[in-house]
């Protein structure tokens, strides 16, 4: 490995520009440009809805709502310009020389590389998922003082509508802000090792989707700031005409949507031709690991069912700002087509949420079992089924929402039909455990708790996917123990599952397998105790979204909120082992779970190209135990079985 | 492994079956759907019991030794498995399904000769329930802010919203319909149960939602009947008296008033705000409520359409009932 290493420094990223000097200094790109640029676009938002009123003679001058919409738009364009998102795009428009091969903003030499616009995809990656963990813990936080005022019955320490604001943006920051930006932070450091290419299509278009994260949290959470009314409070499914007549906080949670949703759609193009285009020789869809497969199908749901929610918002967005009726009754608006166009995105988006950490489950059960993934060619099939079919449901979260009544059983239908392909993937774990060799490190122990408590989340699905149940639990309690299974048992497991297992990959030291099993475990059980008790509450009658709830639900909430402290204290097991193992963590070599992927045959970190010869791949990804079978050829290497020069209890137990 | 099975569903079913997971049966539709509960219950047991006894069993089996770097058997998939785990799931969802909607149409079937329409109305955050024209004879319909409904009747309840969504919601009938500005939604009950049960607003509606509560009462026939002469003496007695059930229906979940029995916290305490004050300016507070806002409360959060939704003898009733409650006036 050390000599690989040495050879790779030939081919580190060059040497960083001189630093800029004069005027220079202020006008090239960076933090201090967008300082003075954002204060600008402030004024200049201002002056133009503040002049255009007066212009037009409208009263009064100050009218926020419109202001924000300018701010809005206008401050973040003038940040991610300012720290030269756009520089590259605006040199060629203007016919400046733009270096095509300039590879200046690629790689990181130090930790503040990590701060401006970056490149290369692996940087990326890690600035993705440090700052979807940093919103994972705000949200987290939240939700610690939702079960704090939940704990006992009657109001005790915040207002409703604060209390109303916490779970909204509670939900919004887990869902845009964390969850779907892990999992492309993860697929964003890892598919390119993976398919063999040096890096994504479009680099520049990677920084820039990254860089519209931060913005949209920051202007989620924000919205707490906002005089009179707070954050935006009618949920993340921001159901209209409670939208519309919401005070301007609801603003914020438009367009943060905007900014989140525009980067996932340019994130997911990213990977759509990256993965198309960008495979290494040999590498056919059918050799591709089953997280690429993930992706793929991910980011095809991602492009088509995006711009769906983006509408919606911008519908009650033209509502609120220039008075347009989409949704207002009484001017031949109509309520229910939000829910459907809404729903149309936000059920795939359940899928986006979850397909990428099928992938993740995929690679580290087979990894962790020493065994080939049963059935692979059904399994990468499945997740093309659950894409189409997850178009075809979106109404089952409206059966009681007073829609045509005859679509409620084709809805039903297909809801139930999707549990066949995802019963498949589960089936298709188990059997990969089967007569295996199983080592239970950290990410095997949260990809097979994701496995169980995944079951419980569908099975809860088919009540709920049953009408006459559904109309009982839904809009209960019911439904926030299902989404927990799902997203939490489901989707964070496998994203905690992907950054152990990809830790000593991305930072060239292991984590602390010690720390890591009490985290699980903490996890775990604290996950189970929170959230099982509520389906009992739920159909016993407790609605969701409640500040308060009737007195005989007292003595579970405090359980669960109990349960849900412990598991909030599990982070910090989490977030310790991170940072400390970062730092300090016994140095990993290149390849310490004997994976065949790709990623694990370059060191660790890998070189800013990724690989220094093409990968040449000759057959399925996930050969253990088969004599003789290789994933891919490199140089003079042959990848075969994975070799690592010691076993993988002997790293951990340094 | 099958005993591993054996007993992890065992576990289960006794959590499934001993464990009160649904709240009492009080109509036919929750005997209905009641069964297509307890029928999914016993294939998700039996799926979750496979699934964790596989699990269980396979980490106590196929655990590998500390140090060890073998490979597990190379078996990369079994058709014949395969297409078992496809087509069991098939046969099971299709199961749930077509029972699922043969039972949604049985509960949804009611005799439309015999049945009593009761119209429910939400707004931010109370009920109103209305009663056909034919239970007064001649007068007004019958309006109540708490639902109150005969025994074994099929009622169908035609549900609107003055503003943003509601969801009603009674747990012991477990049917539930929301509640959309412009269109009116429908649902039906043959209540088969005695007692009082609690009216739920399931829809986030804003700062009040979790206070928006009634309740429901089932009577017996003669009961009900009763009941109905009761309004309807009460309606006819005078102003005050009307009033106080207007207050309670349109305003006793968000305010506090002794004399009404309410503890709404949503808006401000009445027996505090309210003495000393006259006819106009508690007119105005309820009309205009925007115009003066008591300290610690915000604007915007009680509705500002009453002056449209009471008639101007009502608004009279609910200010003179107002003042008699809290001792102003003159």
């Amino acid at each position: 490995m050390a000599v690989e290493v040495r050879e790779h420094e030939q081919h580190a990223a060059p040497p960083p520009p001189p630093p800029p000097r004069g005027l220079r200094y202020l006008t090239g790109a960076g933090w201090l440009r967008a300082a003075w640029l954002m204060p600008l676009a402030f004024g200049l938002a201002t002056l133009l809805v503040i002049g255009a009123r007066a212009a037009l003679g409208y009263d009064p001058l100050w009218e926020l709502p419109v202001l924000i919409a300018a701010w809005t738009v206008l401050v973040p364009l003038a940040f991610l310009a300012g720290i030269g998102g756009f520089d590259y795009w605006a040199y060629w428009i203007s016919g400046r020389p733009s270096r095509p091969e300039d590879h200046s903003g690629h790689g990181a030499r130090s930790w503040k590389d990590y701060f401006r616009v970056n490149t290369d995809h692996k940087v990326i990656g890690v600035q993705y998922l440090v700052t979807t963990i940093f919103f994972f813990v705000a949200a987290g936080l939240m939700a610690m003082f939702m079960r704090a005022e939940l704990a006992r019955p009657g109001m005790q320490f915040v207002d409703t509508n604060t209390f109303n604001g916490l779970f909204s943006v509670h939900a919004s920051l887990m869902i845009f802000l964390f969850i779907i930006p892990a999992f492309a932070g993860l697929g964003n450091y890892v598919i390119p090792l993976m398919i063999g290419a040096p890096d994504m299509a479009f680099p520049r278009l990677n920084a820039l989707s990254f860089w519209l994260l931060p913005i949209a949290g920051l202007m989620m959470m924000s919205s707490y700031l906002i005089p009179d009314g707070g954050a935006f409070a009618a949920g993340w499914t921001n159901y209209v005409p409670l939208a519309v007549v919401q005070p301007d906080g609801n603003l914020f949670f438009q367009m943060g949507v905007q900014w989140a949703g525009a980067s996932s759609i340019m994130t997911a193009l990213n990977f759509l031709v990256t993965i198309i285009t960008m495979r290494a020789p040999g590498m056919s869809f059918w050799r591709m690991p089953l997280l690429v497969w993930a992706n793929f199908a991910t980011s095809t749901l991602v492009v088509v069912a995006t711009p769906f929610i983006a509408g919606s918002q911008f519908f009650i967005l033209f509502d609120r700002v220039l008075h347009t009726n989409f949704f207002d009754p009484s001017q031949g608006g109509d309520v229910i087509a939000y829910q459907h166009i809404f729903w149309f995105y936000s059920h795939p988006a359940v899928y986006i949420m979850m397909l990428p950490g099928f992938g993740i489950a995929s690679e580290v059960i087979s990894v962790f079992a020493r065994k080939p993934i049963f059935g692979y060619r059904l399994m990468a099939l499945s997740l093309m089924a659950i894409l189409i079919l997850g178009f075809s449901v979106w109404a089952h979260h409206m059966f009681v929402s007073g829609m045509a009544p005859w679509l409620r059983i084709p809805m039903m239908l297909t809801t139930l039909v999707i549990a066949v392909p995802t019963g498949i993937k589960v089936f298709s774990w188990l059997a990969t455990l089967w007569e295996g060799r199983l080592h239970f490190t950290t990410p095997m122990l949260f990809a097979s708790g994701f496995v169980s408590m995944f079951v419980i989340g569908g099975l809860s699905g088919i009540y709920l996917g049953s009408v006459p149940i559904d109309i009982h639990a839904s809009d209960t309690y019911f439904v926030v123990a299902h989404i927990h299974y799902v997203l939490f048992g489901g989707s964070l497991f496998t994203i905690f599952a992907g950054i152990y297992y990809w830790f000593p990959k991305m930072t060239g030291r292991m984590y602390d397998e010690r720390l890591g099993k009490i985290h699980f475990w903490m996890t775990f059980v604290g996950f189970n105790l929170t959230f099982f008790p509520m389906h009992w509450v739920g159909l016993q009658g407790m609605p969701r979204r409640v500040a308060d709830y009737a007195p005989e639900f007292g003595t579970w909430n405090m359980i669960i909120s109990i349960a849900a402290f412990a598991l909030g204290a599990s982070t910090l097991v989490f977030l310790y082992n991170m940072l400390v193992s970062w730092r300090r963590g016994a140095p990993a070599p290149g390849n310490p779970w004997r994976a065949l992927t790709l990623e694990w045959q370059v060191s660790s970190p890998p070189p800013v190209f990724n690989f220094d010869e093409i990968p040449q791949v000759v057959g399925s990804p996930y050969e253990y135990g088969v004599r003789g079978a290789r994933h891919a050829v490199m140089g003079d290497r042959e990848v075969e079985r994975g070799r690592a020069p010691e076993p993988v209890e002997a790293i951990h137990s340094s | 492994m099958t005993l591993v099975g054996l007993a992890v569903g065992a576990a289960l079913a006794a959590v499934a079956l001993f464990v009160p997971w649904l709240p009492d049966q009080g109509a036919e539709q929750a005997r209905i759907v009641d069964n297509v509960y307890w029928f999914v219950t016993i294939i998700c047991v039996a799926v979750f019991a496979v699934v964790a006894g596989v699990s269980v069993y396979a980490v106590w089996k196929f655990r590998a030794p500390p140090g060890d770097t073998d490979d597990g058997s190379p078996i990369h998939g079994h058709t014949g498995l395969e297409i078992v785990w496809t087509i069991i799931p098939v046969i099971l969802v299709t199961a749930i399904a077509v029972y699922s909607g043969v039972a949604l149409a049985q509960a949804e079937d009611i005799d439309d000769a015999d049945k009593l329409v009761v119209e429910v109305s939400a707004q931010q955050f109370a009920w109103t329930f209305t009663y056909p024209d034919e239970l007064l004879e001649g007068g007004r319909p019958l309006t109540s802010g708490e639902l109150v409904v005969p025994l074994d009747q099929p009622i169908e309840f035609r549900i609107t919203s003055k503003d943003v969504i509601h969801s009603f919601w009674v747990p012991e009938w477990r049917m539930k319909q929301d509640a959309v500005q412009g269109i009116t939604t429908r649902t039906v009950v043959q209540p088969t149960k005695l007692g009082t049960f609690p009216v739920i607003c399931t829809e986030l509606c804003g700062l009040g939602h979790a206070t928006m509560r009634s309740q429901a009462r089932v009577l017996d026939e003669a009961g009900f009947r009763a009941w109905v002469r009761e309004q309807r003496r009460l309606a006819a007695e005078g102003a005050s008296v009307q009033g106080e059930g207007l207050f309670v229906s349109n305003c006793g979940s968000c305010h506090t008033l002794a004399e009404a029995g309410t503890d709404g916290q949503t808006g401000p305490d009445l027996d505090t705000v309210l003495p000393g004050q006259d006819a106009a300016a508690v007119s105005e507070s309820i009309v205009e409520p925007n115009a003066e806002i008591s300290e610690g409360f915000q604007p915007d959060v009680m509705p500002q359409n009453y002056g449209e939704v009471f008639t101007e003898q009502q608004l009279e009733g609910l200010v003179e009932y107002l003042l008699e409650a809290t001792g102003g006036g003159d």
